[in-house]
């Protein structure tokens, strides 16, 4: 079995919402397998984060659409969906307007 | 440049929020109002205090639509928001999650440290460090019943939160849909103190939890006596909710989600009850009931309020209060946006702002 060696290493895009909480940046490279182990990574360097994405219990946040390349995590394998070195994630609020 | 938010000793200031934002008002003379931009503009939040305590520290249960609840505190009125440092969440992995921050309020005056919360799921949460670090109680966590708690329309949430300033081991908690609960042991064991409130929504009608308790104040003279407003009935207790009396009397309705007291009076109470269906007024007449006598007789108070054909407003479970003056200010904020304010104990009303969004929670904190 052929096991990469080398961590994928990703561009993360937030949105304006979160960007205090990384330190008022608009993209932040993170190494990890999947969506989760980014999301451990980047909750290492910037405490919290992934409070602002998952609930305790793990599960994404409702309102929170997590997108690999052009494709939405829940219509993949969600936190676990893999990633790939060069690719961005591109974590946005949802169309949540009407409330 | 943001210019610094100054407040005069003297002043009044309500603390309200809303569904878009927390709002400042002010008066020196609670005739003339001054309404600041909002702060955590576009935020939900739920409920905001000054605690004076130990300086001016405003909290904010701050519910974002997006990306989680946060207990954000300011000590420059709203300026900058902090975060605790380790804020209301639950144990990662545990099974619980999160889902809002209903109220938070200041502890006895002698432990100026200690900050209460209540949230959804139904739980209490204490810090002694001026809110720096929350810990869960974990009394009421485990409680033997909590399995069969059922959450009202607004979710499973602990709302209301009284520690009493004669006992330093007693405190209440409303919980809707549980009830009244009390701790006679600084919150290592919770028991239910319901008896004699309806559950008119149950085959059992009188439970011994699973009433679905809307608001619960104290008597600061009397500290076994207690009022509560409950969706089923408006409620006294003169023995620290041991069992309860219905004081709906001529009341026109039993629903209704505030209730409020004059700290200097506390025979004199306030309510606004509700047509349970629609949800807002009864009848054409936007009005604030108030008894002088502990519930035996209410007086409806209409003078400045409105009313007509479209006069249809409801007021949420913490968009009453009063404040600490003689004689007392009354402070109604409506879930369409318009705010009143009595400064005569409800004699007459203004309306003090309009077109704000929908308000969750009016506080108001007389400034030292």
């Amino acid at each position: 079995m052929n096991v990469p060696d080398v961590m994928p290493i990703v561009t993360v895009s937030f949105p304006d919402a979160l960007r205090t909480r990384v330190g008022n940046r608009r993209t932040v490279a993170a190494a990890g397998r999947t969506v989760r182990e980014i999301i451990d990574v980047l909750d290492r360097d910037f405490p919290g984060l992934r409070f602002n994405l998952c609930y305790e219990t793990g599960e994404l946040r409702p309102y929170v659409n997590i997108f690999v390349g052009r494709e939405n995590i829940r219509y993949l394998q969600g936190l676990e969906t893999a990633v790939t070195t060069g690719v961005t994630l591109h974590i946005l609020q949802s169309v949540a307007g009407g409330r | 440049m943001t210019q610094q938010r100054a407040y005069t000793s003297g002043s009044v200031l309500l603390l309200v929020g809303t569904k878009r934002g927390l709002f400042m008002v002010t008066s020196r003379d609670r005739e003339k109002w001054e309404i600041a931009a909002p702060t955590l503009k576009g935020h939900r939040v739920f409920y905001a205090i000054l605690d004076q305590r130990s300086g001016s520290r405003l909290f904010a249960a701050d519910n974002g639509d997006f990306f989680g609840s946060f207990l954000r505190y300011s000590d420059d009125f709203g300026e900058t928001w902090q975060e605790p440092k380790m804020g209301i969440q639950f144990a990662e992995g545990g099974g619980e999650k999160l889902v809002n921050i209903w109220v938070v309020e200041a502890g006895r005056a002698s432990e100026p440290g200690t900050v209460y919360a209540g949230v959804d799921p139904a739980s209490l949460w204490m810090s002694t460090d001026h809110g720096e670090t929350w810990e869960i109680d974990r009394g009421l966590a485990t409680h033997p019943t909590r399995e069969r708690w059922e959450p009202g329309a607004g979710g499973l949430c602990l709302h209301t939160i009284i520690a009493d300033p004669t006992n330093a081991n007693r405190m209440w908690v409303g919980i809707s849909a549980v009830g009244c609960m009390r701790t006679d042991d600084g919150g290592r064991s919770w028991v239910f103190a319901n008896k004699n409130t309806r559950a008119d929504f149950s085959p059992e009608k009188y439970p011994e939890f699973g009433q679905c308790i809307h608001r619960l104040v104290q008597h600061p003279k009397e500290p076994d006596v207690l009022y509560q407003q409950n969706h089923c009935g408006i409620y006294k207790s003169v023995n620290a909710g041991e069992d309860w009396m219905d004081i709906q009397h001529n009341l026109p309705s039993q629903f209704g989600f505030p209730i409020a007291l004059d700290v200097h009076h506390p025979e004199t109470v306030f309510v606004v009850v509700e047509d349970p269906a629609a949800r807002h007024n009864v009848g054409q007449q936007f009005t604030v009931y108030r008894t002088q006598d502990g519930g035996e007789r209410w007086e409806p108070l209409t003078n400045g309020l409105p009313q007509g054909n479209g006069v249809m407003l409801g007021i949420l479970r913490h968009a009453m209060c009063t404040d600490t003056i003689d004689p007392c200010g009354i402070y109604v904020g409506t879930n369409t946006g318009q705010l009143f304010a009595s400064r005569d104990r409800g004699d007459s009303w203004q309306m003090i702002a309009d077109f704000l969004p929908s308000i969750y929670s009016v506080t108001a904190t007389l400034l030292v």
